[in-house]
């Protein structure tokens, strides 16, 4: 097991965006290591996980017809720029 | 494109950019969705979000030939945010008006009575996670609308939002820390 080069103080600052994919890679390989060796940091690692995974699957379909309107919009821009010439 | 253009464009002995529209193509019409999206987010209507994502696509299509193509989605919503904080100048003090009214507001606006209805039978069975969702305070609540329902990412919603990149980190991880302390406390109370 290698060992532990960040303390629960450091991994509990950076644990979130850790989650979010958001760190530099040694700082993402560090946490990921530490996770693996820490059961109380693992714990809170799976809480917001599941937080952010619950999040995730409460997104609501867009409105189909405002999206289709959106996308005859878009071809009614470039044509009407080609027909100013 | 027709495959034809398509040949033309690769026949092309010049290395630049291919054409306005087909820039408008390959760039923008892809992020059509997530930009209908993030606009209801910041809009609160759908009504507003539509016409902000046209004000969007139009500022887009007048300034696609000056684009580097990196980062598409990233440009856009800065449009986009420059795109609202425009159409928030024009509109008076209407845009500051009370949750309760803009609530109203969005209702009226709905298609029809059975759209308000099942919006109606939504909330009845609103899930803990929609509920603390729900009550967060609007500023953290968008940022966690942005990032973790719409997956964009701490620079994304930056701009989208015209706030710093620390700002969306430290409300986003203030808003999820909010949202666990209320799945708590609803779970405490339903023992
Ligand atoms: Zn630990």
């Amino acid at each position: 097991m290698p060992n532990k080069t960040m303390s629960c103080r450091d991994v509990a600052l950076r644990l979130q965006t850790y989650l979010d994919g958001e760190l530099d890679q040694d700082r993402m390989d560090s946490i990921e290591r530490h996770l693996a060796a820490c059961v109380d940091c693992g714990l809170e690692a799976e809480v917001f996980t599941s937080i952010k995974n619950d999040l995730a699957s409460h997104v609501k379909p867009v409105n189909s017809a405002a999206l289709q309107r959106l996308r005859d919009f878009s071809n009614q821009i470039a044509s009407a720029a080609e027909a100013d010439g | 494109m027709s495959a034809a253009s398509l040949a033309t464009m690769s026949a092309d002995p010049m290395p630049g950019p291919p054409g306005q529209d087909a820039r408008f193509e390959a760039y923008v019409v892809p992020e059509l969705e997530i930009l209908y999206r993030v606009a209801q987010s910041i809009t609160r209507n759908p009504t507003d979000a539509e016409d902000l994502v046209q004000d969007t696509l139009i500022r887009a299509y007048r300034a696609i030939e000056r684009f580097d193509g990196r980062y598409p989605r990233a440009w856009l919503l800065t449009i986009m945010r420059n795109a609202q904080i425009n159409r928030v100048r024009r509109k008076r003090p209407e845009l500051m008006r009370d949750p309760d009214e803009t609530m109203a507001r969005v209702a009226d606006e709905s298609p029809d009575g059975a759209d308000a209805e099942s919006q109606l039978m939504d909330q009845e069975f609103e899930a803990p996670i929609e509920d603390a969702l729900a009550a967060l305070p609007e500023k953290f609540r968008k940022v966690v609308e942005l990032v973790d329902l719409n997956q964009l990412s701490y620079q994304e919603a930056a701009d989208a939002l015209g706030i710093p990149v620390g700002t969306v980190m430290s409300r986003l991880h203030r808003a999820r820390r909010n949202i666990r302390q209320h799945l708590e406390a609803s779970r405490i109370e339903e023992i």
